[in-house]
C-alpha cells in the first residue's frame, strides 16, 4: 500500500516521516488541564465480552466492531426516520494536529482514542472529559511511508494495546494509562512500523506490520496479553515457494502480461530476495473462533513497481490468507494479483459474513474490498473465490505494464478501496465500500534494495493533473456482486464506513462532511461539517440508554486532506 | 506537505547560524563536544566536518537523517569508497547515531569555491527544469533523507552525479540514478558549479 501524487513528494514525505526524533514523552495531562478520576464503571473486558461484541449495542470493543469485522452496530435507536435530528453531543480535541485514522474503542462509557505519533487518550464517552493521556516515547529511528498515523487500540482485561511508529507493541493500564509492558516487534531501521489497530483475542494480541515500501519481510505476530511474550510469527513471505503457480491472470481472469520465461530465468539466478519481498499487513485481522482461524490480507511486494528483481507470483503478497489462531500455521491463501507491479494490493480489512455460494445456498465467506475496485467474496473454509463484484470505479487499460516514461492505467495506485474498512448490513446482504478515483501513471525505475530505511518504490506513481479525482461510496449486493447503489463524492474517499441496525450508513469525506445514508437506497439523510477531513471510520455505542456515533476529524496525510485534532460525538437531542 | 514544524525550525536555525558565521571565520568553533569516534574522521573531514580537500564532502550542517543513512550504507557495503570504508565498517548503530548528530549540528563554512558565472546560470536553469528542489528543497538545503548539497565541494558533487549516472553509486533507491540518467557531461558540470556556489 503506497500512494503519492508524485515520486518527488513521496521521497520528500518519506524522508520527513522517517526522521522523527521525538523527545521524552510520558503519561500526563497538559499543565493547563486537570485530569478527572477514571470512571468507576470501567471494568475489565472479558473474553466473553470480546466474543459477543457483534451483538453488544452498549460497547464498541474492536476497531472494526467484532472479530467478524462487519462494522455493523446492532442498535437502532438512531435510524432512517430520526437521523436527520442528529446533533453533536461534544467534541474532544487532542493536542496533535495531524491525520487521524483512529477507530475509538468504547468500554462502559469510557472511550479510548489515538492520534498520530501514538498518543492515546481515555475520555468520558458522554461528556468528553479527559481521564488520561499517554504520549509514546518514540525511539530515535522511525521509518514509515504514509503519515505518522495510528488506527486505534485493542482492549482486553484491564489493558489497552497499541502498535507504535517505532515498531513496538505497548500495553497500557486502562485505568491509568501507565505502561504495563512493551515489546519490540521488529527493527524500525529495516523499514518496520506499526499503524494498525491490534486485535486482542483469547489471551493473545495479534498484529501485522507496515513496510512494503521499504523491502521488509511482512508478518502477523501473536503476543501474550499478560507479559508481551512472542507466541508465534506467520511470515507473509514463505521461506520457500514464493514463486507460486506462475499465474498469468488475475482473480477476475484478466491477463497480466507477465514474461514468465524471463521471470523463471531470473529466479534460477537469484532467489534470495524473499527476505526483502515486502508483504505488509495494514489492517486488523478477522478471527473465527469456531474454527480458530485468523484471516487477513497481505499488501504489495517490494519494490512496488520494479518487478524484474522479484520474479515469481510473490506469495503471499496481494492475497487473502488464513492461519491457525493457536500456532500461526498456514491454512490457505488466495492471491488476487500475482507479481503485482502497480501497488494495487490488498489492504482493507477482511470481513467475515455470509453470502450465496455458487450453488445458491448461503455459505460462510470472507470478503475483501480491493484497490482494484472489486469486492472479492471468498469461501471461508477453502479460500476459493466465489465471486467478485462489478467494478466500483472506472478501470482502463488493465493490466498495462509500467514503463520508464509512465503508463496510464485505471485505477490509480490508491484504489479502489484503500485501507478504509468496509461495513456490512447482514439483513440486507450488502457491503458498503469507500472508493477513490485518482488517475495515475505508473513509472518504473530499476533500483537495488537500499537497506530498509529509504523509500523503495522502484519507480513512481504520478497523478494526472488534467484528470479529475473523486470518490464513490458504493453498496454491493453480496449474493450477486451487483452494485445496489453508488454515491459520487467530490473528493477521493479514505477512512472507512459504519453500518447500523437503524439501516444507516455513515461515511466521512476529506472536505469535512460527515454523512448518513439510507442503507437501502443510498439517499443522503443527514450531514454535518466537521471543519477538517473526516478520514477515519466511525463507531457507535450506548451509554445510559442513549446511542452515540463518534468519528475522528483529523484529515489525511496520504491524500493531504485538511488536518484537524478532534473526535466528534453525535446523539439525538 | 507533511512537514513537521520541529524540522523546519531546526533547519531555519541552522541556516541562520551559517549565514551569521560565514563571513567571520574559516575554522568555526565546534558546537558541543565531539564524540570520540569523530576523531577518526577529522583527518579527512576535519572535526567540524568542514572538509578542505574537495574530494572529501562537507559533513557540517548536513541533515541528521542523511548522514545516519549514508554511514549505515557504508557499513553495510551499499555505498563504497576506498577512503571511508575502513573507519566506518566498525561503527555501531549508536556510534553512527552520535556521529550523525554531531556533524549535522556543526556550522557549514564556505568552501572558497570560485564559480564560473556562465556555468552557474546554466546549472540553475537545468536545476529548475529537472525540479531538483522538489526533493532537495529550495536552495538545495536538504531535508531529512534528502541531503543538503548547497555549498558542497564542486569536485565532490560532480563525482557523485557522474557516479549516479554510471550507476557506480546505487544506494539512492533509484531516485538520483533516475534523475542523473538523462544528464549530459555539460549538465553535470553546470549543476555542480551551481550548487557549489549556493550557501
Ligand atoms: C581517509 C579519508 C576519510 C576518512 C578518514 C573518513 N572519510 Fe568520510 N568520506 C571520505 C570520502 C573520500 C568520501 C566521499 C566518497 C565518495 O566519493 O563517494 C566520504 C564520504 C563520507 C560521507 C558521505 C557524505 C555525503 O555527502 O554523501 C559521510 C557521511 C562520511 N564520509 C562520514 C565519515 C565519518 C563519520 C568518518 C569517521 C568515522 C569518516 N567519514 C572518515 C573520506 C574519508
Ligand atoms: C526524486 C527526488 C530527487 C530529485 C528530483 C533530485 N534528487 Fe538529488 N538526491 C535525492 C536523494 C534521496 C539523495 C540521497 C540518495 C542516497 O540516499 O544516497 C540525493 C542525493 C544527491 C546528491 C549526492 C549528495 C551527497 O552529499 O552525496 C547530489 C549531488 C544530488 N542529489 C544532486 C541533485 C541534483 C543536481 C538534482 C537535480 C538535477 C537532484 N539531485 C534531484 C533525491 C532527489
Amino acid at each position: 500500500m503506497f500512494n503519492r501524487r508524485t515520486i518527488l513528494m513521496a521521497a520528500v514525505a518519506g524522508g520527513i516521516a522517517m526522521s522523527s526524533q521525538a523527545g521524552a514523552q510520558e503519561v500526563g495531562m497538559s499543565s493547563t488541564t486537570t485530569a478527572t478520576p477514571m470512571a468507576s464503571s470501567l471494568v475489565p473486558v472479558t473474553d466473553a465480552m470480546l466474543r459477543g461484541a457483534g451483538t453488544d449495542a452498549k460497547n464498541w470493543l474492536h476497531s472494526n466492531g467484532s472479530y467478524a469485522q462487519t462494522r455493523y452496530y446492532p442498535g437502532a435507536q438512531i435510524n432512517t426516520r430520526n437521523v436527520g435530528k442528529l446533533k453533536p453531543a461534544f467534541v474532544f480535541q487532542t493536542d496533535m494536529l495531524e491525520s487521524m485514522e483512529t477507530a475509538p474503542i468504547v468500554v462502559d462509557g469510557v472511550m479510548f482514542l489515538t492520534t498520530s505519533y501514538n498518543h492515546v487518550f481515555a475520555i468520558n464517552a458522554v461528556t468528553g472529559e479527559e481521564y488520561w493521556e499517554y504520549k509514546h516515547k518514540m525511539g530515535p529511528i522511525t521509518t514509515y511511508c504514509c503519515g505518522p498515523n495510528n488506527r486505534g487500540v485493542a482492549v482486553a482485561g484491564g489493558r489497552v494495546f497499541m502498535g507504535t511508529l517505532d515498531a513496538k507493541l505497548v500495553a497500557l493500564d486502562a485505568r491509568t494509562g501507565k505502561v504495563d509492558w512493551e515489546a519490540q516487534i521488529a527493527d524500525p531501521d529495516k523499514g518496520y512500523s506499526e499503524t494498525m489497530a491490534p486485535v486482542a483475542v483469547d489471551g493473545k494480541v495479534l498484529i501485522g506490520t507496515n513496510g512494503g515500501e521499504y523491502g521488509i519481510r511482512g508478518f502477523v505476530k501473536a503476543y501474550d496479553q499478560n507479559d508481551g511474550k512472542l507466541l508465534w510469527t506467520f511470515n507473509t513471505i514463505p521461506d520457500k515457494g514464493q514463486e507460486g503457480v506462475w499465474a498469468t491472470k488475475d482473480a477476475t481472469g484478466r491477463d497480466m502480461h507477465r514474461d514468465i520465461d524471463a521471470e523463471k530465468a531470473a529466479l534460477a539466478k537469484d532467489s534470495s530476495f524473499y527476505q526483502t519481498l515486502g508483504g505488509g499487513v495494514w489492517m486488523a485481522p478477522a478471527v473465527d473462533l469456531k474454527t480458530r482461524t485468523v484471516y487477513f490480507v497481505v499488501g504489495n511486494p517490494s519494490p512496488d513497481l520494479y518487478g524484474a528483481i522479484r520474479p515469481g507470483d510473490n506469495l503471499y503478497t496481494d492475497s487473502m490468507v488464513a492461519v491457525d489462531l493457536d500456532h500461526g500455521t498456514y491454512k490457505w491463501h488466495y492471491q488476487y494479483i500475482a507479481h503485482d507491479v502497480w501497488d494495487l494490493d490488498a489492504v482493507s480489512a477482511v470481513i467475515l459474513t455470509e453470502a450465496k455460494g455458487v450453488n445458491g445456498k448461503m455459505v460462510e465467506v470472507a470478503i475483501h474490498g480491493g484497490k482494484t475496485g472489486h469486492v472479492y467474496v471468498n469461501d471461508r473454509a477453502t479460500g476459493k473465490l466465489i465471486r467478485f463484484s462489478e467494478a466500483m470505479i472506472p478501470q482502463e487499460n488493465m493490466w498495462t505494464l509500467p514503463t520508464a516514461q509512465g503508463a496510464r492505467m485505471l485505477p490509480g495506485a490508491n484504489g479502489g478501496v484503500e485501507w478504509s474498512p468496509m461495513a456490512v448490513n447482514p439483513k440486507l446482504h450488502m457491503v458498503y465500500a469507500a472508493n477513490l478515483h485518482q488517475p495515475m501513471t505508473y513509472q518504473v525505475e530499476a533500483a537495488a534494495y537500499p537497506g530498509g530505511s529509504k523509500l523503495w518504490l522502484g519507480g513512481s506513481f504520478k497523478t494526472i493533473a488534467s484528470e479529475q479525482q473523486w470518490g464513490r461510496l458504493v453498496a454491493v449486493n453480496l449474493d450477486s456482486g451487483k452494485i445496489a447503489w453508488g454515491v459520487k463524492t467530490p473528493q477521493p474517499l479514505i477512512g472507512g464506513v459504519l453500518a447500523t441496525a437503524g439501516d444507516l450508513v455513515f461515511n466521512g469525506e476529506g472536505n469535512g462532511w460527515f454523512k448518513a445514508y439510507d442503507a437501502r437506497s443510498g439517499k443522503e439523510l443527514w450531514k454535518y461539517s466537521c471543519g477538517a477531513g473526516v478520514n477515519a471510520p466511525a463507531v457507535s455505542y450506548m451509554v445510559n440508554g442513549k446511542q452515540y456515533v463518534a468519528v475522528a476529524a483529523g484529515g489525511n496525510n496520504q491524500i493531504d486532506f485538511k488536518r484537524g485534532n478532534s473526535v466528534f460525538v453525535f446523539a439525538l437531542p | 506537505m507533511n512537514s513537521r514544524i520541529s524540522h523546519h525550525a531546526r533547519l531555519t536555525v541552522l541556516l541562520a547560524l551559517s549565514a551569521l558565521a560565514a563571513p567571520v571565520s574559516a575554522q568555526p568553533a565546534p558546537v558541543g563536544t565531539p564524540p570520540e569516534k569523530a576523531q577518526a574522521c577529522a583527518a579527512c573531514h576535519t572535526i567540524t566536518g568542514n572538509s578542505t580537500n574537495p574530494a572529501y564532502p562537507v559533513l557540517a550542517g548536513q541533515t541528521f537523517r542523511y548522514l545516519y543513512l549514508q554511514l549505515q550504507d557504508f557499513k553495510a557495503g551499499r555505498r563504497y569508497h576506498p577512503s571511508t570504508d575502513p573507519s566506518v565498517a566498525t561503527l555501531s548503530s549508536d556510534d553512527i547515531l552520535a556521529l550523525a548528530q554531531w556533524f549535522s549540528a556543526q556550522k557549514p563554512e564556505p568552501t572558497g569555491f570560485m564559480p564560473d558565472p556562465v556555468k552557474v546560470a546554466a546549472g540553475r536553469k537545468k536545476a529548475d527544469e529537472v525540479l531538483c528542489a522538489m526533493c532537495h528543497h529550495g536552495g538545495f538545503t536538504g531535508q531529512n533523507e534528502v541531503p543538503r548539497v548547497a555549498g558542497q565541494h564542486y569536485a565532490y558533487v560532480k563525482k557523485q552525479l557522474e557516479d549516479f549516472r554510471a550507476k557506480r553509486r546505487t544506494n539512492d533507491a533509484g531516485n538520483m540514478t533516475s534523475v542523473a540518467s538523462t544528464l549530459t557531461d555539460a549538465d553535470i558540470d553546470n549543476l555542480a558549479q551551481y550548487v557549489a556556489n549556493l550557501n
